[in-house]
C-alpha cells in the first residue's frame, strides 16, 4: 500500500500521486462539464414524445403495432411514440418503474391488476376527458374493471377473449359421441367426458385447476359473482349455492381424475390446457379465445371446422355464463403530454387500430362492439362473438382490488383438492382463510 | 526513494484505480441495497404510494408466522404448505440446504481427487468435470424438467435399481425438493470441483511420497493427508454452498413455478420473499424476511467457520 515515507523519511505524500490524482479530477471535471453542455437532440419545435409500454405476444404483434405507431405518427407529426416492449414479469417492471419515477405514459392494464393502479392513484381517469360516443363504442360489461370507486373510468379495454368449450371432432367421432349441442347440460358434458375415455384411452376433459377456469360452472349453478372486497367477503364461501356447486365440482374431480377421463394439464404432461388439446391428449377444454391463434400456429395441421369446433360452454341449472378476460390501456396519472396520449389510446383502440391489431392478428377479440360483424374477423371469433348474446352471464375476470393474488392462492388450494390432498370441506375452509388473509393487511 | 520504492506507490495508484470501479458497483448494488433492504424492513411500502413506518410491525407478523408454521406442521403437516407458506420455504431452504451442501462438497472433493491424477486423458476429465458450472441454471432446469418425467431418461436409469418403481419426480411431493437438490448438486458441485483441484495441485507432494513410502494406501492418504490438508478449502466450499442454497431461488422457479409445486415441496423462502413483494405488493414485509433469511445465513456460517473449526489445519 502507499507509504507516507517521503524520500527523507518523513511524513509526505510524493508528488507523481497528487499529480496523477490532480489529472484523475481534471478528466472528471472536464467530461461532467462536456455532458453537461452537449446540445441536446434536436427535434422540431413542441414535439410531444410519449412512451409506450406492452407484453410481447410475438413477433407479428409487435411488427403490426410498429405498422400502426408509423401511421399515427404520419398523422399527427407532433407527437413521437416510443414503443417498449416489456418480455417479462410485465406488472412487476410497470411497479418498478413507477418506483423509479419512470412509468411509461401508456401501458397494458390488465384486469387483475386495475383495481390497484386505480386505488393507489396511478392512472388517469381516461373517461373524463374521452368523447362520449367513442366510450359507448365497446362493449358495456368490459368497462367495468376499470372503474374506479368514484365512478370515474380509468381505461378502455383495447381487446378482450372469452372462454369457450372447444372440443376435438375426431375423438367424439371416434367414441360415437354427438358433438356438444346449445341444449347441453354440465351433465352433459361430464357423460360425453367419461365415455369418450372409455371409448379412446382419452381423457375427455382437461382443464385446470384455476378457480376462473370454474366460475362458469358455479355461476350457472346459481353461486353469486364473487367480490372481494374487504375480509368480510371471506363469506362468499358461506354461500348455500357456491359451496354446493364448488364442492361437487371438486368431488366430481377427483373423482374423475382417479377414473382418468378429467385432467389437469400436467397430468398428461404438458404445460397448459391448449397444449394438451393441440397434441390431442384430449377430447374437450374450456379455454379462452388466445387458444386459437396458438392452435393455428403450434398445430397447423389440426384444423377448426374439420378437426375441432367451438360450443358453447354447458348451462347448468340457473343458466349459462362464462368468463371474459380484457386489458385496457393505462394512462400514468402524472403523464405530462395527457393530450398527446389521448389522440394515441383513441387512434389505437379506435376502429381503425383495432382492426389492424386485433381483427386481423386474430389473437383475441375486438372490443368495439361495431367489429363483431367485420368481414376479416376469423370465422372461429365470429363464432364465439356469436355465442355473446347466448349467455345469461359474462363474469369479467375481476373479483375485486385483490384479484390477482386471491387467483394465485386460489389456484394452490384447487390444485391441492383436485389431487386429493385436500377435501372439499377444507378447500372451502382454506379458500376463506386466504380471503381474510389477503386483507388482512 | 530509490526504484523499487517508487514502483510501491505507483503499484498502490494503480490498485486504487483499479479496485474504484468494482468497489462502486459493489457499494450501490450490494452494501446500499442491503442497508436499503434492511431500513425497508421498517415500513409497509406498496410501490405506488409513499412508505409508512410501522416499526418492528413486519418482524411481529413474521414470528406469527413461524409460530403458526411450527403449530400446523405438528397439527396438520399436509396443509402446512396452505396454511403457512413461509414456514413451508424456511423448512424446504433447510432441508435443500442439509441435502445440497454436504453432497455437493464431497463429490467436487472426490471429483477433483480423481481429475488431480497424472493419467491419460486427465484435462479430459478436468473439462468435463467442469462443464457443468458454465452452463445457465434456467436452462439446465428446462432440460432436467424433461430428463425427470415419469418415463423420462433418469427412471430409465434407475427403474432397473428401483424394481420398476419410477417415481414422479416433479408431481410427487416426496421426490420433487430430491430433484430441484440433484439439479443444484449437478452444478454448482463442478464450480466447487475447480477450488478443489487448484487446491489440490498446491499440496505438498512430499507429504504423499512419505506416506507411500509408510505404506499408506489410496484411501488412507485421501482421508488422512487430503482431507486435512484441504480443511480451509472445505470450510470455504462449505460457507460458500450454504450461502448459495439457503438464497435458492431459479431452480425452485422453473421447476416447481411460483407457487412451489406439488404439495408446496419446492417453495422456498427466496420464492415467499418474491410473492410478498411482486404479488402481494407488500416490500417492507418481503425485506423483513429478507432480513431473517440473512440472519439464517450469518449464524450458520459464523457456526461453520468459528465453531467447527474447519479453518484450521490441525
Amino acid at each position: 500500500m502507499t507509504t507516507k515515507e517521503g524520500s527523507a523519511g518523513g511524513k509526505r505524500i510524493s508528488t507523481p500521486i497528487i499529480i496523477a490524482a490532480l489529472a484523475v479530477v481534471a478528466v472528471v471535471l472536464l467530461a461532467v462539464l462536456f455532458l453537461a453542455q452537449r446540445p441536446p437532440t434536436p427535434t422540431p419545435p413542441k414535439v410531444a414524445v410519449i412512451r409506450f409500454a406492452g407484453w410481447s405476444a410475438g413477433e407479428t404483434e409487435m411488427k403490426s403495432y410498429q405498422k400502426m405507431i408509423s401511421l399515427f405518427q404520419q398523422q399527427n407529426p407532433d407527437i413521437i411514440v416510443k414503443y417498449e416492449v416489456i418480455t417479462q414479469m410485465f406488472s412487476e417492471n410497470i411497479l418498478a418503474s413507477y418506483a423509479a419515477g419512470a412509468a411509461p405514459d401508456v401501458f397494458y392494464l390488465d384486469s387483475a391488476w386495475a383495481p390497484i393502479f386505480i386505488e393507489k392513484g396511478a392512472v388517469y381517469p381516461v373517461g373524463d376527458k374521452l368523447p362520449r360516443d367513442f366510450v359507448d363504442q365497446f362493449y358495456p360489461f368490459l368497462l367495468e374493471p376499470f372503474k374506479g370507486p368514484d365512478g370515474k373510468l380509468y381505461g378502455l379495454p383495447k381487446d378482450w377473449s372469452v372462454l369457450s368449450l372447444f372440443y376435438n371432432k375426431k375423438l367424439f367421432a371416434q367414441a360415437g359421441v354427438p358433438e356438444p349441442t346449445e341444449a347441453w347440460t354440465w351433465e352433459d358434458l361430464f357423460a360425453a367426458a367419461r365415455t369418450i375415455y372409455q371409448k379412446t384411452g382419452k381423457p375427455g376433459l382437461v382443464i385446470h385447476a384455476e378457480f376462473n377456469r370454474w366460475l362458469p360452472y358455479l355461476l350457472s349453478n346459481g353461486a353469486p359473482p364473487p367480490v372481494f372486497s374487504s375480509g368480510a367477503d371471506a363469506a362468499y364461501f358461506d354461500n348455500a349455492a357456491v359451496k354446493s356447486s364448488l364442492t361437487r365440482f371438486i368431488e366430481l374431480f377427483q373423482q374423475g381424475r382417479k377414473e382418468g377421463w378429467i385432467v389437469i394439464p400436467a397430468d398428461v404432461n404438458t404445460g397448459w390446457s391448449g397444449e394438451a388439446f393441440g397434441k390431442q391428449l384430449a377430447a374437450m377444454t374450456i379455454e379462452g379465445s388466445w387458444m386459437i391463434p396458438y392452435i393455428v400456429d403450434q398445430f397447423p395441421d389440426f384444423k377448426y371446422g374439420s378437426d375441432w369446433d367451438l360450443a358453447l360452454i354447458p348451462r347448468g341449472s340457473a343458466g349459462r355464463a362464462t368468463m371474459a378476460y380484457t386489458v385496457a390501456l393505462g394512462v400514468n396519472s402524472k403523464t405530462e403530454n395527457l393530450d398527446a396520449v389521448l389522440k394515441f389510446i383513441m387512434f389505437i383502440q379506435g376502429p381503425e387500430g383495432q382492426r389492424e391489431l386485433v381483427v386481423r392478428m386474430g389473437h383475441t377479440l375486438p372490443s368495439i362492439k361495431t367489429l363483431a360483424s367485420d368481414p376479416e374477423l376469423w370465422p372461429s371469433h365470429a363464432k364465439e362473438l356469436g355465442f355473446v348474446e347466448k349467455y345469461d352471464r359474462v363474469q369479467v375476470f375481476f373479483y375485486g382490488p385483490k384479484t390477482g393474488e386471491l387467483e394465485g392462492k386460489f389456484a394452490q388450494v384447487l390444485g391441492a383438492a383436485v389431487k386429493g390432498e385436500i377435501s372439499a370441506q377444507e378447500a372451502l375452509e382454506l379458500l376463506k382463510e386466504k380471503v381474510a388473509e389477503s386483507f388482512k393487511s | 526513494m530509490n526504484f523499487f520504492e517508487k514502483s510501491k506507490r505507483l503499484e498502490a495508484l494503480v490498485f486504487l484505480l483499479l479496485t474504484l470501479y468494482p468497489l462502486t458497483l459493489n457499494f450501490f448494488f450490494g452494501y446500499f441495497s442491503m442497508l436499503f433492504a434492511f431500513a425497508l424492513s421498517a415500513f409497509e411500502w406498496d410501490i405506488l404510494t409513499p412508505m409508512k413506518f410501522v416499526g418492528l410491525k413486519n418482524y411481529q407478523e413474521m414470528l406469527s408466522e413461524i409460530v403458526h408454521g411450527v403449530e400446523m406442521l405438528v397439527s396438520s403437516p399436509r396443509m402446512l404448505h396452505l396454511r403457512a407458506p413461509f414456514f413451508n420455504g424456511l423448512k424446504n431452504i433447510l432441508l435443500y440446504t442439509a441435502m445440497v451442501v454436504p453432497t455437493q462438497t464431497l463429490l467436487a472433493l472426490v471429483l477433483a481427487a480423481v481429475a488431480n491424477q497424472r493419467v491419460r486423458g486427465a484435462h479430459f476429465f478436468r473439462v468435463a468435470y467442469f462443464l457443468p458450472a458454465t452452463t445457465c441454471p434456467v436452462i439446465i432446469s428446462l432440460i432436467f424438467i424433461w430428463l425427470f418425467m415419469r418415463d423420462g431418461f433418469v427412471n430409465y436409469l434407475i427403474s432397473p435399481l428401483t424394481g420398476g418403481f419410477k417415481p414422479d419426480w416433479l408431481r410427487d411431493p416426496n421426490f420433487l425438493l430430491p430433484a430441484i437438490a440433484l439439479v443444484a448438486i449437478w452444478g454448482t458441485s463442478a464450480h466447487f470441483f475447480v477450488t478443489f483441484l487448484a487446491g489440490l495441485q498446491a499440496l505438498p507432494r512430499e507429504v504423499y511420497e512419505a506416506a507411500k513410502i509408510d505404506g499408506a494406501g489410496v484411501l488412507a492418504r485421501f482421508i488422512y493427508i487430503t482431507i486435512p490438508l484441504l480443511k480451509p478449502l472445505v470450510t470455504y466450499v462449505v460457507v460458500l454452498g450454504t450461502i448459495g442454497a439457503l438464497q435458492m431461488f431459479d431452480l425452485a422457479w422453473v421447476m416447481a413455478g411460483a407457487g412451489g409445486g406439488a404439495g408446496g415441496a419446492g417453495y422456498t423462502v427466496a420464492l415467499d420473499i418474491y410473492n410478498t413483494a411482486f404479488v402481494q405488493l407488500r416490500y417492507g414485509y418481503a425485506a423483513a424476511k429478507a432480513v431473517l433469511l440473512f440472519a439464517i445465513i450469518f449464524t450458520l456460517n459464523y457456526y461453520v467457520q468459528k465453531k467447527l473449526a474447519f479453518g484450521r489445519v490441525t
